[in-house]
C-alpha cells in the first residue's frame, strides 16, 4: 500500500497500477472511491474481498464520457436525458449493460450503473486507462462514510489494507452525499409490451370529469353484469399514467356493489374484494411494477379465472398475451383511457380485440 | 384494556420475520429493545437496482430467507432455542411475499415447539416509534409515550391516521382514497424520469429546487375535513404539466429540481391540512402524542412539517430511533409481537394465513 498526495500523482503510474489489476483509492466529489479494472475478473474479484460483500451486489463503474457510457449499455432516451442534464456530476444512472465487463460488474439482471464524476483526476485517469474502473466507495460494506483517508483506514483490517496498492490523498472532502441513483430501466416498457391491441367494434364515450369516468364504467359494467358468477369478466385497462385506470376500477366496483374503499393496487399488486350479498370476488390488479413475463403466473390470475371472479387489470397492455390466453374462459373487455386536450377530458374507447 | 407501555429486561426474546413487499428483513428483541434488525432490501440491492420486481420478489424472499434470519439471530447473540416467541407479518401486502415469511415462521415454531405471533404490518409501523436502542444507557429506557395516541403510516402502500385508545385499539380517522403519499412520490419521480421507486430520489432534487416555481391544484382543497387523503389529481396535474413542459424543450436540472420541490410541497401541504384537520374534529383531550412510522416519514422535510403542525395542535410528534425502522423492517413487528405476547395472543402454526388485505382496525 502506497500513499501519494494528490498533487504529487503522475496519471500513468496510476494506469500501470489498474492495468496489473491493482486497487486505487480515489478522490470523487463525493466520497473517496476504490477502482479497479472493470474488464479485469481477477480485479474484481479482489474488490469484492476488500469490501467483503454479499455476493450478487454489483458495482457501478466510473467513465469519461457518454461515448465510453454507450460501449458498455443501451441508452434509452430517458437515459440519454439525464446524462445531458446531470453528468457529469453526483449522479450514477443505471441502464440495461452489455455484458461487456468482468463478472459481477453488472446486477444479476444485467443492468449496470454508471457514472462520469466530475473530478477532473478520475475522468483523466479512466480517459488515459481507456475503459472504465469501478466506482464504488473505498469503506467496506455497512461501513463509515470515507470522506478522509483514515475513515476508510481506521475501520479495515489490516489483511484489507494489503489489498489496497495506491491510495490517491486529497485530504478531507467537503461533505456531500453519495451520488443519486437513478434507474431508467424502467422507461423500457417495450420489453414487457406483448404486442399491440387492437380494440374491434370499438365504443367511445367522452368523459369530461373523473365523475363521468366513474358513470362510464357503471354503464360498462350493466352490459356484462349477466354473466357475473357464470364466466369471469376481465376488464383490461389501459392508459398512461394519470389518465383515470383506478378512477374507471372505483365506477366498476361501486356498480358491482363491492363497499369496500377501492385504492391503488400500485404497491400490493393485488386488492380482493368481496361483492356484497354474493359470493362472488372482484379481483384489482396492477401490473406496472412487473417486468418480468416469466412471472405473471405467480399473480394466480388462472386461480381467478376458475373461480370466475370480476377482473380489472390496469396496465393490461404490459401483459396482453397472458390475458389473451383466456380468451376462451372469460369475457375480455379491453378499455382504453386516452387523454385530451382539455385537461379533465378522457376518451374511454371499449370493446374486444 | 391493553397494558401499558414498559421496558424492562425480563421479557423474552421474540424473533420476527417480515417479508411483506420488497425487502425480506428479520429481526431479534427483548421487550422493546432492538437486539438486531437485518433488512435485505431488494431496491437497494439489484444494481444497485435493476428493480422492484415484484414476483421475482417471491423467489428472492425465498432465496435470502435463512441468511436474512441467522445474521438476525446471530448478531443479536441469540439461538432458536432461547427464543420466547416467534413472530410474523401476515398482512397487508404481496399475498405471495407474505406467504414466504409466514412458512418459515411457522416451520421454526412447529420445529423449536414456540407460540407464535401473527403481526399486523400496519399496526408494526405506528408502533415502531416505541423502540428502542440497545446501546441506551437502561435508566433512559423508561419513556412515557403512554396511549391514547394519535398514530400515522406514511408508506409506499399506505396513508392513514388512527386515534389508538391502547395498544391494539385503532379507530381511523383519515385514510388514502387512491393512491398512498409514497406511491405519489414516487409515480411523480417516474414522470421526471428520475427511476422508480424514486420517492428517496425525489427528495434530492427537491432540497435544491424551489417549491412555489410551478402551482399545483392542492388536492380536496376546502373539503380536508372529510378524512381522506387523495393524490390521484395531483398526479395527473403534475402528469400534464411535465408533458407540456417536455413539448417545450427537454427538462433542465433547475426545471427537474423545481418540479420536483413543488410536488413534494403540494403532496405534504394536503397531507398536513388533512391530518391536522381530522385530528382537531376528532379533538386533541388528554391525547399527548402522535406516533409516526412508514417508508415516508425517513423525509426530513415531511418530519419538519409534521413537527410544527403538532405544536400548532399542542400534541408531542414520535418519530423512531433509528432511520432503519422507517421503512419496512422486522423489529417493528417484533415490537408490536411484544404486545401480544404480553396479553397472550398467539396463533396456531398451522392455522397462521397471509392476510393481503388486512385493515388496521381488523382482528387477526
Amino acid at each position: 500500500m502506497r500513499t501519494v498526495k494528490e498533487k504529487n500523482i503522475k496519471i500513468q503510474d496510476v494506469v500501470n497500477i489498474l492495468k496489473s489489476g491493482g486497487l486505487v483509492v480515489y478522490p470523487t466529489e463525493t466520497v473517496y472511491g476504490i477502482g479497479v479494472s472493470a474488464v479485469d475478473n481477477k480485479a474484481i474479484e479482489k474488490l469484492t474481498k476488500y469490501k467483503k460483500r454479499p455476493i450478487g451486489k454489483p458495482y457501478s463503474i466510473a467513465v469519461s464520457d457518454i461515448s465510453m457510457a454507450k460501449k458498455y449499455v443501451t441508452l434509452n432516451p430517458a437515459a440519454e436525458n439525464i446524462y445531458k442534464t446531470f453528468l457529469p456530476g453526483p449522479v450514477t444512472v443505471v441502464s440495461n449493460g452489455k455484458h461487456k465487463l468482468a463478472k459481477g460488474v453488472e446486477s444479476e439482471t444485467g443492468t449496470l450503473g454508471i457514472r462520469i464524476p466530475s473530478y477532473k483526476l478520475v475522468t483523466d485517469i479512466v480517459n488515459r486507462f481507456g475503459s472504465p474502473i469501478t466506482a464504488t466507495s473505498a469503506n467496506a460494506s455497512y461501513k463509515k462514510r470515507p470522506y478522509k483517508i483514515a475513515d476508510i483506514l481506521t475501520n479495515i483490517t489490516e489483511k484489507q489494507k494489503s489489498l489496497i496498492d495506491l491510495i490517491i490523498d486529497a485530504g478531507t472532502l467537503p461533505k456531500n452525499e453519495p451520488s443519486t441513483v437513478i434507474d431508467t430501466t424502467y422507461d423500457e416498457i417495450a420489453i414487457l409490451r406483448q404486442g399491440s391491441v387492437y380494440i374491434q367494434n370499438k365504443n367511445e364515450i367522452l368523459s369530461r370529469s373523473p365523475e363521468e369516468t366513474k358513470n362510464c364504467a357503471k354503464e360498462l359494467w350493466q352490459k356484462y353484469e349477466k354473466y357475473t358468477g357464470k364466466r369471469a369478466i376481465v376488464f383490461a385497462l389501459m392508459g398512461e399514467m394519470g389518465s383515470g385506470k383506478t378512477i374507471f376500477t372505483k365506477g366498476l366496483a361501486i356498480a358491482m356493489g363491492v363497499d369496500d374503499l377501492i385504492t391503488s393496487p400500485t404497491y400490493n399488486i393485488v386488492n380482493n374484494y368481496q361483492m356484497k350479498n354474493s359470493t362472488n370476488k372482484f379481483i384489482h390488479i396492477d401490473v406496472w411494477r412487473i417486468n418480468n413475463t416469466g412471472e405473471i403466473s405467480d399473480l394466480n390470475i388462472s386461480q381467478n379465472i376458475n373461480d370466475r371472479s370480476v377482473l380489472a387489470i390496469e396496465w393490461a397492455d404490459k401483459i396482453a398475451d397472458t390475458i389473451r390466453g383466456f380468451n376462451e374462459e372469460a369475457i375480455v373487455v379491453w378499455v382504453k383511457i386516452n387523454n385530451r386536450k382539455k385537461v379533465n377530458e378522457r376518451s374511454i374507447e371499449w370493446g374486444v380485440e | 384494556m391493553g397494558c401499558r407501555i414498559i421496558n424492562h429486561t425480563n421479557f423474552m426474546r421474540i424473533l420476527a420475520i417480515d417479508t411483506s413487499c420488497d425487502e425480506t428483513s428479520s429481526s431479534v428483541t427483548d421487550g422493546l429493545t432492538v437486539l438486531s434488525n437485518v433488512v435485505w432490501s431488494q431496491s437497494k440491492i439489484h444494481s444497485k437496482f435493476g428493480g422492484v420486481v415484484p414476483s421475482t420478489a417471491r423467489r428472492e424472499h425465498e432465496r435470502k430467507i435463512s441468511w436474512v434470519v441467522e445474521k438476525s439471530l446471530k448478531s443479536s447473540g441469540s439461538r432458536y432455542g432461547s427464543l420466547g416467541a416467534v413472530s410474523v407479518t401476515v398482512g397487508p401486502g404481496l399475498a405471495i411475499a407474505l406467504g414466504v415469511g409466514i412458512n418459515f415462521a411457522r416451520t421454526i415454531a412447529e420445529k423449536y415447539n414456540k407460540p407464535l405471533i401473527a403481526v399486523n404490518h400496519l399496526e408494526s409501523h405506528i408502533l415502531s416509534v416505541l423502540a428502542q436502542n440497545k446501546n441506551l444507557k437502561r435508566s433512559k429506557k423508561i419513556h412515557t409515550y403512554q396511549p391514547p395516541s394519535f398514530g400515522v403510516v406514511v408508506s409506499g402502500g399506505n396513508t392513514l391516521l388512527v386515534y389508538m385508545k391502547h395498544v391494539g385499539n385503532y379507530q381511523v380517522l383519515a385514510q388514502t382514497i387512491d393512491d398512498a403519499l409514497g406511491e405519489s412520490l414516487d409515480k411523480s419521480a417516474r414522470l421526471l424520469c428520475l427511476g422508480y421507486p424514486g420517492g428517496a430520489v425525489l427528495e434530492k432534487f427537491a432540497k435544491q429546487g424551489s417549491q412555489n416555481s410551478y402551482s399545483l391544484p392542492l388536492p380536496m382543497l376546502g373539503r380536508e375535513g372529510v378524512g381522506q387523503y387523495s393524490y390521484s389529481g395531483l398526479k395527473t396535474a403534475f402528469a400534464r404539466l411535465v408533458e407540456d413542459l417536455k413539448q417545450k424543450s427537454v427538462l433542465s436540472k433547475t426545471q427537474i429540481c423545481d418540479l420536483a420541490a413543488s410536488y413534494q410541497n403540494t403532496a405534504f401541504e394536503h397531507f398536513i391540512r388533512v391530518t391536522q384537520k381530522a385530528i382537531t374534529k376528532y379533538g386533541v383531550h388528554d391525547t399527548k402524542y402522535l406516533f409516526v412510522g412508514g417508508g415516508v416519514a425517513a423525509n426530513v422535510e415531511l418530519r419538519k412539517r409534521i413537527r410544527k403542525m403538532c405544536k400548532e395542535i399542542s400534541i408531542s410528534p414520535v418519530f423512531p430511533y433509528s432511520k432503519r425502522l422507517y421503512g419496512d423492517n422486522a423489529a417493528m413487528v417484533g415490537i408490536a409481537a411484544n404486545f401480544k405476547y404480553q396479553m397472550g395472543k398467539f396463533v396456531k402454526p398451522e392455522k397462521v394465513d397471509r392476510m393481503p388485505d388486512l385493515k388496521i382496525d381488523q382482528i387477526i
